[in-house]
């Protein structure tokens, strides 16, 4: 059975300490509900990594859906697009009709500052904030010179300015090379204008069955996967691997030769090397040309390879798990051609990558990366 | 996020009788894998392991150095995830606020007095 994205939604993204889950998940999902013409579903997946236990039926309950299968998934960044494709398994294997996905997260109450791994790891016990477990690639990149730090800068300039023209992102701006790397460093080589920032939200998608109808957006492919070990063999930096495996069986279940056939991607640039990796992984580019492809326009709107036309974790925010269904309505309004300013004009196919990482040793705690595509 | 109680997953360490400190870790039966954690199976295969020690020397793989606040270090401080000669790469804090020298050489120095392990590096 083929599975339609019938509906979208997101709250606003932002700093957000006086809202709580209950406002930020119903303005998701009743957007949501609204675009697919429904008001009810037969069962719902809630994709979250630090919100309480209880959270999905007590914010659910809040709405009304009471009474049905509810279920609470989490890995890391990529929650809300594990509750996706699990939802979307449950439609297309017809175990229920019609499903809710749903993300959510408020970082603003649950962190000071940067995210630090569970200090029941090593690597959190040692103060490797998530900042730094990336500055651990991008300063491996610069030293074996598959980027510059200019390329680097290129990811957030680009990011910053295509968030100009969503009006859902937390920051956007038209800055410069040489302003992302003036701006205070976090993390060698990382400067504050290449992390995402502390985020607040809620982002949700409706499922049923494809019924045929002229621009329907379906779901083409999807693929999850966990990190193998991460070590002294892996011949990457840490998160590319699981990526380029979890994208190679998205493209197979595609059916799809060739990640290039997509029009559009959003992908998980948490921090600007993620980018720069994830653009190599995905096999949107060819090995090490990453950063090239950034500062050269290949991956900005109206290159060869639009990534992150929302703008991305860098500028739309960060809140875990609302992220992967915020990325799936980006790309759902792009197959639809309801961007506006930030449209890739005649997009058909276009792809979602999310990867959450920090359990130590592990290529990353998940990944997810979702094919969808306008009928 | 959670607060360090409980028991230190950080790699144990001992000093050998020629005075060189090693991680106390676990090596795999069947395809070799070093790890720094005394794991009950092989993170790669799922085999039987049992006791190595790994260390001292090692390659510097990646550095950084952190200029934020994060919840029980105080900033800045230098980490190194540093590939043990014949063993396994371990995160590790280095003296200073710079970044340690990538594919420079390691050893480690013993743990810190919040039990961080430690290495020097050559600049």
């Amino acid at each position: 059975m083929t599975v339609a994205v019938a509906g979208v939604g997101t709250s606003h993204f932002g700093r957000q300490p006086d809202r709580d889950l209950v406002g930020l998940a119903w303005d998701a999902v009743s957007e949501a509900f609204a675009d697919a013409g429904v008001d009810a579903v037969d069962a719902v997946w809630v994709g979250t990594v630090f919100a309480p236990a209880g959270v999905a039926q007590r914010v659910l309950r809040a709405m009304g859906i009471t009474g049905i299968p509810v279920l609470t998934v989490e890995n890391a960044c990529a929650s809300g697009t594990t509750a996706f494709v699990e939802a979307h398994e449950a439609v297309r294997t017809g175990r229920y009709g019609r499903v809710l996905a749903l993300g959510l997260e408020q970082m603003s109450t649950a962190f000071a500052g940067a995210i630090t791994p569970e200090t029941t790891d090593p690597e959190g016990r040692a103060g490797l904030a998530m900042p730094a477990m990336y500055a651990m690639s991008a300063a491996r990149y610069l030293h074996t010179g598959a980027a510059t730090p200019e390329q680097l800068a290129a990811v957030s300039v680009k990011n910053h300015a295509h968030a100009v023209h969503n009006p859902r992102a937390q920051y956007s701006g038209r800055y410069t090379v040489d302003e992302v790397l003036a701006s205070r460093m976090i993390a060698d080589p990382l400067t504050l204008l290449q992390c995402c920032p502390t985020s607040d939200g809620a982002a949700a998608a409706v499922l049923t069955a494809a019924d045929g109808a002229a621009g329907e957006v379906v779901v083409r492919g999807a693929a999850l996967r966990s990190g193998a070990p991460w070590n002294h063999r892996s011949p990457h930096v840490w998160g590319h691997d699981i990526v380029a495996d979890t994208t190679r069986d998205a493209l197979a279940d595609a059916g799809l030769d060739a990640v290039t056939d997509v029009d559009v991607v959003e992908v998980h640039d948490a921090f600007t090397i993620g980018e720069i990796v994830t653009t190599e992984a995905l096999g949107l580019v060819p090995p090490g040309d990453g950063g090239k492809a950034a500062a050269g326009g290949v991956t900005a709107l109206g290159g060869a390879h639009p990534v992150n036309p929302s703008g991305g974790l860098l500028s739309r925010g960060h809140p875990l798990g609302a992220t992967g269904l915020a990325q799936l309505a980006e790309i759902t309004w792009q197959l639809r051609g309801q961007c506006g300013a930030r449209q890739v004009e005649g997009a058909r196919l276009g792809l979602v990558e999310t990867m959450g990482g920090g359990v130590s040793v592990l290529d990353g705690n998940a990944c997810v990366v979702t094919v969808l595509e306008a009928r | 996020m959670s607060s360090p109680t409980g028991a230190d997953p950080r790699p144990e360490i001992h000093r050998t009788a020629d005075g060189d400190w090693v991680v106390a870790g676990r090596r795999c039966r069947a395809c070799a894998e070093p790890v720094a954690y005394a794991w009950p199976r092989c993170p790669a295969c799922g085999a039987e392991v049992e006791v190595a020690h790994f260390g001292p020397r090692g390659t510097v793989w990646s550095s950084t150095v952190v200029r934020i606040a994060v919840p029980g270090h105080t900033p800045p401080y230098a980490l190194a995830y540093v590939d043990l000669d014949d063993g396994p790469r371990v995160l590790a804090h280095v003296a200073g606020d710079e970044p340690a020298p990538i594919g420079g050489a390691a050893w480690l120095i013993g743990a810190s007095d919040d039990g961080d392990l430690q290495v020097e590096v050559a600049r």
